[in-house]
């Protein structure tokens, strides 16, 4: 009984810790956002700005999805334990959070997070905000995992997944027929369901792409470089039949840019390209990861 | 068309880069020929045996071919190496014989009984006459494991067989042995080289077997 209570002391005793380290991140997140400081260090309203509530609270689901990936070694001691998470909660709070930092500055490069959310309450800002948050959460959370706790793989595959996601967030202009700069301006939320169907699906890709076992580094990234060169080739594909399979009946004229002009008929295209873009994806990791070929050895 | 040609790039980008950094792309040398022997063996008094062959892949096959290479003042080795569809093919009636022999300045790419190349090399061993008055080739002690390397079994040759190994040589013809006892269908490579002649190798399973089996096993 002594010894189930104890365990049980340190389970609370570890989740109050952990509310410590996200104490800890609400005051990282100002440095990045430092025109936050104000909802941030004074009671939230959520009423208010509901743009600025989705835009921080995916934050905090993101950093959750993070530190759900460390893990505490109760046998190596408590403070030890204590001690690792603070650490590694630390790297992953700041890679996190430069992460996005670096996202949000090469997709929003046209746009400002004051005007857009503190002033004009722009939901398809924050929606996609919210998307990347988690997506960049996930993929943290991949790469801190297989790094195994070594700091230089930590940083080595984490610029690595930084340059995949860069490069992935431009695919988007070519794989979709909204115009994004000018739909965002509109506050336009086909848009945001439409890209954030995009974002989650490149990081599912993506994500999937960074989970194998690997034993040299060198050899893990050419095999992840390999395996995104080919989702990049599978995808289509997917995309492409799913809209054969399913056509949508839009008129020559609406299927352009722009002519989609009332308010439920954007909406629904917008739900449209991000169901095809979320279903393109998890598809595309069953074919470039599922598949085992299987070796000539156990014939051999 | 854009698009198109854009696909197109990147689909030989994959297929470059795959060929050119993929780890399953090193290690496996390629065997064009059998004129590509002496660029994989370097050794001298070598001879490479084969001893299984494998095909891979569903439309496009990718081929295989297992040696035992026995150098005469070296180790022994197994090798495996891709290899081209038609030398593939010609060579599977060709298992358990050596497809290539390397004496001195001299190569041979002949297929021959294992073992051909040390037959009359006092290097190696001497023609012995035993009790009976039946000769045979026996090795000297260095090499006293040959046999077994060979796959000869309880075989020994006597100077007839090495007489018609010679004969055949320089008619360019392949030897199985005075009675076939090498090959495919020979019983000494039978037994000596089992695991190609499995039973689960070489029975062809029906569809319906297969299914019948697949779902015992999965529900």
């Amino acid at each position: 009984m002594a010894e189930i209570f104890d365990r049980l002391v340190i389970r609370i005793l570890l989740a109050a810790f952990v509310c410590l380290m996200i104490y800890l991140y609400r005051y990282a997140h100002v440095v990045f956002y430092p025109t936050v400081k104000r909802q941030v260090l004074k009671k939230i309203n959520p009423s208010e700005n509901p743009a600025d509530t989705l835009h921080l609270f995916s934050r905090l689901i993101g950093i959750s999805i993070i530190f759900s990936s460390i893990t505490f070694n109760e046998s190596s001691g408590v403070f030890l334990s204590l001690f690792h998470f603070a650490v590694w909660g630390t790297i992953a709070i700041v890679l996190y959070l430069l992460s996005l930092y670096i996202i949000e500055s090469i997709v929003f490069y046209n746009f400002d997070y004051t005007d857009e959310i503190l002033k004009r309450k722009n939901m398809s800002y924050a929606f996609i905000s919210f998307c990347h948050a988690i997506v960049i959460a996930y993929l943290t959370r991949t790469v801190m995992m297989e790094a195994e706790n070594s700091l230089v793989i930590l940083l080595v595959l984490w610029l690595y997944m930084l340059v995949i996601v860069g490069f992935s967030v431009k695919y988007y202009t070519f794989i979709s027929k909204l115009t994004f700069n000018r739909l965002l301006i509109q506050k336009n939320l086909s848009l945001c369901f439409s890209y954030g169907g995009f974002s989650l699906g490149a990081g599912f890709v993506i994500a999937s792409c960074f989970d194998q076992e690997h034993y040299d580094i060198t050899v893990y990234c050419i095999q992840v470089l390999l395996k995104t060169v080919l989702s990049l080739i599978i995808f289509p594909l997917f995309k492409k039949g799913l809209v054969k399979i399913f056509p949508i009946r839009m008129g020559e004229q609406r299927v352009h840019e722009g002519q989609i002009d009332t308010e439920m008929q954007s909406l629904g295209y917008g739900f449209y390209e991000g169901s095809l873009f979320i279903s393109g994806a998890i598809l595309t990791t069953m074919i470039v990861n599922r598949i085992q070929f299987g070796t000539i050895y156990p014939f051999f | 068309m854009y698009k198109i040609f854009l696909y197109t790039i990147l689909m030989i980008s994959y297929l470059g880069l795959a060929k050119a950094l993929s780890p399953s792309e090193h290690g496996v040398q390629y065997l064009q020929n059998e004129r590509a022997f002496p660029k994989i063996i370097k050794g001298n008094q070598s001879t490479a045996i084969l001893i299984d062959t494998h095909a891979t892949g569903f439309l496009i096959k990718t081929y295989y071919q297992k040696y035992r290479v026995i150098s005469g003042y070296d180790n022994v080795e197994e090798l495996i190496v891709r290899t081209s569809k038609e030398f593939a093919k010609k060579n599977m009636k060709n298992i358990g014989l050596a497809l290539f022999a390397k004496s001195d300045a001299i190569e041979e790419f002949l297929p021959l009984p294992p073992g051909s190349l040390y037959l009359g090399n006092r290097e190696f061993g001497e023609w012995k006459t035993n009790k009976k008055g039946k000769t045979y080739w026996k090795f000297s002690k260095a090499f006293k494991n040959y046999p077994k390397y060979l796959g000869w079994g309880k075989f020994r040759p006597d100077p007839d067989f090495f007489q018609q190994m010679r004969s055949y040589t320089s008619l360019n013809q392949p030897y199985y042995g005075p009675h076939n006892e090498f090959g495919p269908t020979g019983k000494i490579t039978q037994t000596s080289f089992p695991q190609f002649f499995r039973e689960e190798r070489m029975k062809r399973v029906e569809m319906k077997t297969l299914l019948i089996e697949y779902f015992k096993e999965n529900f």
